[in-house]
């Protein structure tokens, strides 16, 4: 059994892991490449995920803005959260920008406690729109000047929105 | 010579968002891992957790209803869990400091945070399989040792390591 010292124990749990998946750390060669092709296969489905977790972020906005209440709320930052994670993968990085910047003020705003209708509107919807066009523009390429400079503007101003909110 | 055995593991991946689930589950078959199950919410993967018995956990952190970082102070607090040494990988949308300490302070063992990549995927595995940390049990924390980084330049006294010992 572990010693006791101060309050505190310190122990080594068995390593059945290691036992049952043998190995001694080496690793196949070709894992790698094995997996990464089939990442590649599943780019083929990476359109078509993309666009329905843009509408699920369009339905979250459309839920929040008939009925502003904590669930609709979370809803709609997981469905942000949820896009912020997944469109650099998809190859949309910008995408993943703006929905950051989308989950950031939801989680901010939800931290201070502003009281939802207090919650600015354009401002998440600016953020859905801009999404929805640079999809729809497919635009992928991270330096593409008009929709760099709108995923700035839109940061900002959430920088701004959460610093009125004092934070 | 024959590499890690992955087609023996048991994985259970809980996300609440489907594309991401298959996306991990893409890149699980192909190391080679047979047997996983898939959980769309953390309530989901408790209330199965015992039929599971999974060999490690790949946790999504934010989930409506059990987030996952409730779900992993369960597995390693709750009296019920099967397995609180179970090793737990966070796949997260999240990236702050804070938020990386937030889940350490819960016992998760790997925060690899999105976008996914095979490679960072991997490393985590490795990282679990090949070199399990201690644990620690105190007031206010149990789960892997915090302390990742053994300092090359330390030159003080190793004071804990004549307790480390095994648990049988």
């Amino acid at each position: 059994m572990a010693k006791d010292n101060k309050n505190v124990q310190i122990f080594m749990p068995p390593n059945n892991l290691r036992a049952k998946l043998g190995g001694g750390g080496y690793i196949d060669s070709d894992i790698v490449s094995r997996a990464e092709m089939a990442m590649a296969e599943l780019q083929t489905e990476f359109p078509d995920w993309l666009a329905e977790d843009i509408q699920a972020l369009n339905t979250a906005q459309a839920a929040f803005s008939a009925g502003r209440n904590t669930d609709t709320a979370g809803v709609l930052f997981r469905a942000a959260h949820d896009l912020r994670g997944q469109a650099t993968t998809f190859g949309f990085p910008l995408i993943a920008r703006i929905a950051a910047s989308l989950a950031k003020l939801m989680e901010g705003l939800a931290k201070v406690e502003v009281a939802l209708k207090d919650v600015p509107l354009p401002l998440i919807g600016a953020h859905i729109d801009a999404i929805l066009v640079i999809h729809r523009q497919n635009i992928r390429d991270i330096s593409n000047l008009t929709a760099l400079t709108l995923t700035e503007e839109l940061e900002g101003r959430v920088l701004k929105t959460l610093a009125r909110a004092g934070l | 010579m024959n590499g890690i055995r992955f087609d023996k593991l048991r994985v259970l991946i809980v996300d609440d968002n489907p594309h991401m689930r298959r996306l991990v589950v893409a890149i699980m078959q192909a190391f080679g891992v047979h047997d996983y199950f898939e959980s769309h919410n953390a309530e989901h993967a408790w209330s199965h957790l015992r039929e599971t018995n999974p060999d490690i956990i790949i946790l999504d952190w934010q989930m409506p209803g059990m987030t996952g970082i409730e779900f992993a102070r369960l597995v390693r607090t709750s009296p019920r869990a099967p397995n609180c040494f179970v090793p737990i990988i966070m796949l997260t949308g999240h990236t702050h400091i804070e938020q990386v300490r937030q889940a350490r302070d819960v016992g998760i063992n790997e925060f690899l945070a999105k976008p996914v990549s095979v490679k960072a995927i991997l490393s985590r595995l490795i990282n679990v399989i090949e070199h399990p940390r201690p644990f620690i049990r105190c007031a206010t924390y149990f789960g892997p040792c915090r302390r990742r980084k053994a300092v090359a330049a330390y030159k003080g006294m190793d004071r804990r390591c004549s307790e480390l010992t095994s648990v049988d």
